[in-house]
């Protein structure tokens, strides 16, 4: 018999079908729904953003390779996509359009490649370069919130909210006219009148204080109407692109969980924690917080799913990610009632990104067997 | 229904057993000539007891042991001594054989037959498995008599015999337990008398209805267990049997358990009742390379082409050749190896059946954290171990790992995690023996 050669290879010799370019393109396939929704509420001008950050990722992440000679097919992994779509969702889409071009081309070279490149940044690119565009460009960042469907005139620009959310918001600053406030902002001016309110107190004039607590009331029970939740699911509030809708956002994490990318525990522990924090202090007192408004509204869905989950900055021990979810929940909801911002969802996640090799240290899990005392 | 038992942790890789699953044991007489190695047994091999031109006959012993973790080898032929040489081997690059020219394979009876095994001490029967050269004969290879004699401080109360064969693509525990349940019955309980232990159960999983159902008729208690690889490696089986968790770096004996695979307590019944030493084994030739996948009884020494010649032959497209399943098995470059007693399976696989993805960066996605049936953290492991941060890699459990190549599956980056672990505790284990 004429002595035939094998192909020599470790074990084992199969594997599952998954690959990691497989999982980044279906986190942009799971993206698209938002996109949807992002186009049908700020215009085609969200869809250009979102393009330009997405184009501009693959450039960063190409020439970065090129100039390091690494094999430049990484850029194509899809995982420069996902990046480059994720920061353009944290726009709102009044932003002039070289910050989104700006904001990933940092995201990709300082946040990923400077540090390695795929599977060894520390803390997740896009959220970075969020940050970057906020410090740099905060008048920017915070101004372009456009109201839904503002881009057709026809429409009304209050979210449909009721009579006083529309008055409070006509109260803060915008850039212009087609401007709207975000729910959150809203919410945050309702704990500017508390403390107002106690100013007043202390001043001995208690008509003033109960007239500014009786509207910041007022508002957070507007707030929490079923009108206000129907908005926010559907996307009809003013934000950044691509947390507007949280049904769409749902559908693209159901379409993770079937794939198998998405790991529960992460978005589970982040979310449960917003929640149960949002009713113990995201009111004006104790324990009368309202949690499914602060779980529709602004990022945490959006963070959640995409971000929270991020495989290469959260924790990979199992109790680990539970930690993580906790202490984001936590710090989100920390921000939110008490920080400078109305959200808190990237930095949050940002903070926790920074302690994740801290949190797989100490949750490793025990070894099968590892001796117990007097077993 | 009875409710299937599991481990934590584990992956459903595609089983592809149906490709030779109802194939009969065909047996194969022994070839013109046989490479026997002497080390087919883990531990040290055997010294040869022959010299060239030496007439031998069959079960004959042709090596003799050398040491505790050692057995004896017999001729599988009747024939004359042709050579002893270096030859490859499935598991180690390549290992002494001693090369018989065949006359006949007929006689092989060399102990007294024992018609009832009770009227013999322990001590008889663990000398007898000794001498016939019985090793373990799911993979591992580790002389059955060293498991049958505990130290006299370990109480053992369980005998698990290992029907479960969770590497895809296998069936040669399963046609066995189909064609020649009487030998493993009686192998079992012989096994259990000699430990002195009532407790004795059957694994199997549940892919293997037939088996559950005959062996259940024959009054053999049974324990159906979930398909999960790694479900037959020792301490799974055992943690899924018992609840019991085998200590890090300690034996099944630690938790009073003794587990044999169905092919060795079979080779059991053979060398107490017939008085015949180990000189054959059941051996699945599958995989989509091969032209007819089937399921061989054939003795040890026959070179795996062979094997793929009575067979019919590889087909265009054949890959990668692997003693063993798939998970663990190891690739080999030729085909001219001889079966031991430890082969139960040689696989010819196209290019559609291998896994081919480009290594590529960890993404930390943690799938291996969560189907790692040992509790460790491969990835880490493999990332400290890839830095040559040997001693890291040791802090993160890499001795622990028995390769059983269930995070490497997962993982979507491709990335030879088994290797890299490996390497760590070749390293680890090195550096102990400098620093001693």
């Amino acid at each position: 018999m004429a002595t035939r050669r094998f192909e020599l290879a470790m074990s084992p010799h199969v594997g599952a079908s998954q690959t990691t370019r497989k999982i980044m393109f279906d986190v942009v396939i799971a993206l698209l729904p938002a996109l949807a929704a992002a186009t049908w509420f700020f215009g085609p001008r969200a869809l250009l953003i979102v393009f330009l950050s997405a184009a501009t990722a693959v450039a960063a992440e190409y020439l970065c390779l090129k100039f390091m000679k690494r094999p430049v097919s990484f850029a194509l992994d899809g995982s420069a996509i996902v990046t480059g779509m994720l920061l353009a969702y944290n726009l709102p889409s009044g932003v002039p359009l070289w910050l989104p071009v700006l904001g990933t081309a940092f995201a990709i070279v300082v946040g990923k490649q400077a540090f390695g490149g795929l599977g060894h940044n520390i803390v997740n690119p896009a959220l970075l370069g969020r940050a970057f565009l906020m410090a740099s460009f905060p008048i920017l960042m915070t101004a372009g919130w456009a109201a839904p469907e503002a881009w057709n005139s026809s429409a009304d620009n209050t979210w449909g909210t009721s009579g006083i959310v529309a008055e409070e918001m006509s109260t803060i600053p915008m850039a212009d006219a087609i401007s709207g406030a975000t729910p959150l902002n809203v919410l945050k001016q309702t704990f500017d009148l508390d403390a107002s309110a106690v100013n007043a107190r202390n001043e001995g004039n208690t008509a003033e204080a109960a007239s500014l607590e009786e509207r910041a009331e007022g508002i957070r029970s507007a707030l929490s109407c079923k009108s206000t939740y129907m908005n926010l699911l559907v996307g009809r509030s003013g934000g950044c692109l691509g947390e507007t809708s949280v049904i769409l956002l749902l559908v693209g994490a159901i379409y993770l969980i079937i794939r198998g990318v998405l790991e529960l525990r992460l978005p589970i522990s982040y979310l449960g924690t917003v929640a149960v924090l949002a009713w113990v202090f995201g009111g004006s007192g104790w324990f009368n917080g309202d949690p499914l408004f602060h779980v529709l509204a602004g990022g945490v869905i959006l963070g959640g799913i995409f971000m929270v989950s991020d495989m290469v900055t959260t924790p990979v021990t199992p109790k680990g990610r539970i930690i993580f979810g906790i202490g984001a929940g936590l710090l989100t909801m920390v921000i939110r009632r008490w920080g400078g911002y109305p959200e808190g969802c990237s930095y949050s996640i940002l903070l926790m990104n920074l302690v994740t090799p801290l949190i797989d240290k100490l949750t490793l899990p025990k070894v099968f067997g590892e001796v117990k005392k007097n077993g | 229904m009875i409710k299937a038992r599991s481990f934590k942790g584990g992956i459903h890789p595609p089983g592809n057993k149906d490709l030779s699953s109802k194939q009969p044991i065909n047996r194969l007489p022994a070839p013109e000539t046989v490479w026997v190695p002497l080390c087919q047994h883990m531990g040290v091999p055997s010294k040869p007891a022959v010299s060239k031109g030496d007439k031998v006959i069959r079960g004959q012993e042709i090596g003799s042991q050398s040491g505790f973790i050692s057995l004896p080898t017999h001729s599988p032929v009747n024939g004359t001594v042709k050579s002893i040489e270096n030859f490859p081997m499935p598991h180690r690059r390549t290992g002494p054989c001693v090369v018989i020219e065949t006359e006949s394979e007929d006689g092989g009876q060399v102990f007294e037959k024992w018609d009832d095994y009770s009227s013999h001490s322990p001590a008889e029967i663990i000398e007898r498995v000794k001498l016939a050269g019985i090793c373990g004969m799911g993979g591992a290879s580790f002389p059955t008599y060293v498991k049958l004699s505990p130290p006299p401080d370990k109480n053992i109360d369980t005998l698990i015999i290992n029907g479960i064969e969770c590497e895809p693509y296998l069936t040669a525990d399963h046609r066995l337990m189909l064609e020649n349940p009487d030998d493993i019955i009686l192998g079992m309980e012989i096994l259990a008398y000699t430990l002195g232990v009532e407790n004795c159960l059957l694994g199997i999983e549940i892919n293997k209805p037939d088996a559950i159902k005959l062996m259940d008729e024959k009054g053999i208690s049974v324990l159906p267990l979930k398909v999960s690889y790694p479900q037959g490696a020792e301490k799974q089986l055992i943690d899924a049997a018992t609840g019991r968790e085998v200590p890090a770096g300690g034996l099944p004996l630690d938790v009073g358990v003794v587990v044999q695979n169905v092919g060795t307590a079979a080779a059991v019944a053979k060398a107490v009742r017939d008085g015949e030493p180990s000189l054959r084994r059941i051996i699945t030739l599958t995989g989509r390379g091969v032209i007819s996948p089937a399921n061989y009884d054939a003795c040890v020494g026959t070179l795996f082409s062979d094997l793929i010649g009575k067979s019919g032959g590889y087909t265009e497209d054949v890959k990668r050749l692997i003693s063993g399943g798939p998970m663990m098995g190891m690739s080999l470059y030729t085909d001219g190896v001889p079966v031991t007693k430890g082969t139960s399976g040689v696989l010819a696989l196209t290019d559609d059946e291998v896994r081919d993805v480009d290594e590529s960066p960890c993404i930390r996605c943690g799938k291996c954290v969560d189907v790692c049936p040992l509790r460790l953290t491969p990835n880490l492991i493999a990332l400290a171990a890839e830095n040559e941060k040997w001693k890291l890699a040791g802090d993160f459990g890499a001795l622990n790992c028995m390769a059983c190549g269930t995070c490497s599956y997962v993982c979507p980056a491709g990335r030879y995690l088994v290797h890299y672990i490996k390497k760590a505790q070749d390293a680890i284990r090195a550096n102990k023996g400098r620093e001693a």
